[in-house]
């Protein structure tokens, strides 16, 4: 059975970005998908008031903002205690693609990381993969938030296998060791 | 808080390594949104797929505007740079830059994307007003990249800038360190 069982009329999500354009192509895709239900945020301020508002049930977040980045947010909508959702799946869409950038997002907490540039086929995998592949929540003194051990190739979404970011074995004991 | 609705005793979907120095709690919340969304499986929405990339393809004519306007915001960036070299500007200038450097990939401008990021590699290297001619060779290349409406990304003359200019920043990164 393919993905058209779902029903994405129920979704709703919250694009934040502070790119006008990036917002109005990620929602047009978004929309095409059949997502009625599209939040759009241009900082991290909003945003944060937005979750609390309309509980999103998945975010695709920008990195670099002016003011609070993307990061930040992840760190609040994960540990704050005025989180209405430590769980919500959060892709993070940037122009980074190094290494270490794939770590940062993930020690943040995200769920899944969707270098630019966007496509179609980019977007509808790293939602199928918050959908059909939800990794396990981990709690260590230092750290809340998705599993961030490397799942194998077979299940792996994270980064396009084109950059040298997709392969990154970062494993939750080791990091609890740290 | 929504934590504590988690079950507390050990189940299978629940359990706990090293209890005796830095417990790791692992748990698997309850899949809400494949019960809110239902249906799905193995392969994508190939029809999905097709809509929305004709909802892209519907769009293409405003990406050069689009792209346009980002190379404006980054030669506001550059002016206040040249204005006030501070850390401030420099750090706007580097945000414009990547940016940049992500949308020009996405609107269909791949060398002006890679000039943007061997922009931000400058930026991210080193600080300070001597970055000002290596930072307007980059913003002047884009530019032309842009104006000229160079999408292919093997016009051999901007891949020759582009080569240049990642040479350039090599140097200066190199000589700081």
């Amino acid at each position: 059975m393919g993905m058209g069982g779902y029903h994405f009329d129920r979704l709703k999500v919250m694009v934040v970005d502070d790119n006008p354009h990036m917002r109005k192509l990620v929602s047009k895709i978004l929309e095409a998908f059949g997502v009625n239900h599209i939040f759009e945020a241009s900082d991290v301020q909003r945003a944060w008031t937005m979750m609390r508002e309309l509980n999103p049930d998945v975010i695709l977040l920008d990195w670099m903002m002016e003011g609070m980045t993307g990061l930040d947010f992840v760190k609040m909508a994960r540990t704050s205690s005025a989180s209405t959702n430590p769980f919500v799946p959060i892709i993070m869409l940037t122009g980074y693609t190094q290494i270490e950038h794939v770590r940062a997002a993930r020690d943040a907490g995200v769920n899944e990381f969707l270098a630019k540039p966007v496509s179609v086929k980019a977007v509808m995998s790293r939602l199928a993969a918050v959908i059909e592949h939800p990794r396990p929540y981990v709690r260590t003194k230092a750290y809340f938030g998705p599993c961030r051990r490397r799942r194998g190739h077979d299940e792996y979404r994270g980064p396009e296998r084109r950059n040298e970011a997709a392969n990154v074995p970062v494993d939750d004991a080791e990091a609890a060791h740290a | 808080m929504y934590l504590s609705t988690m079950p507390k005793r050990r189940t299978p979907e629940r359990e706990e390594i090293m209890p005796d120095k830095r417990p790791i709690e692992i748990f698997m919340p309850p899949n809400v949104l494949k019960a809110k969304l239902g249906g799905g499986g193995a392969g994508l929405d190939m029809a999905a797929i097709k809509r929305a990339e004709q909802a892209v393809e519907d769009l293409k004519s405003e990406f050069t505007g689009w792209v346009n306007a980002d190379v404006q915001k980054l030669g506001q960036c550059r002016d206040g740079f040249a204005k006030n070299p501070n850390a401030d500007a420099q750090g706007d200038l580097y945000r414009a830059g990547h940016d940049l450097k992500g949308q020009a990939l996405t609107f269909g401008y791949p060398l002006a994307a890679r000039v943007a990021s061997s922009l931000c590699r400058l930026l991210d290297g080193k600080q300070g007003a001597s970055l000002l001619t290596l930072i307007d060779a980059h913003v002047d290349a884009i530019r032309v990249i842009v104006h000229k409406n160079i999408k292919d990304s093997t016009n051999a003359v901007a891949v020759t800038l582009a080569a240049e200019l990642e040479g350039r920043v090599t140097e200066m990164l190199a000589a700081v360190n």
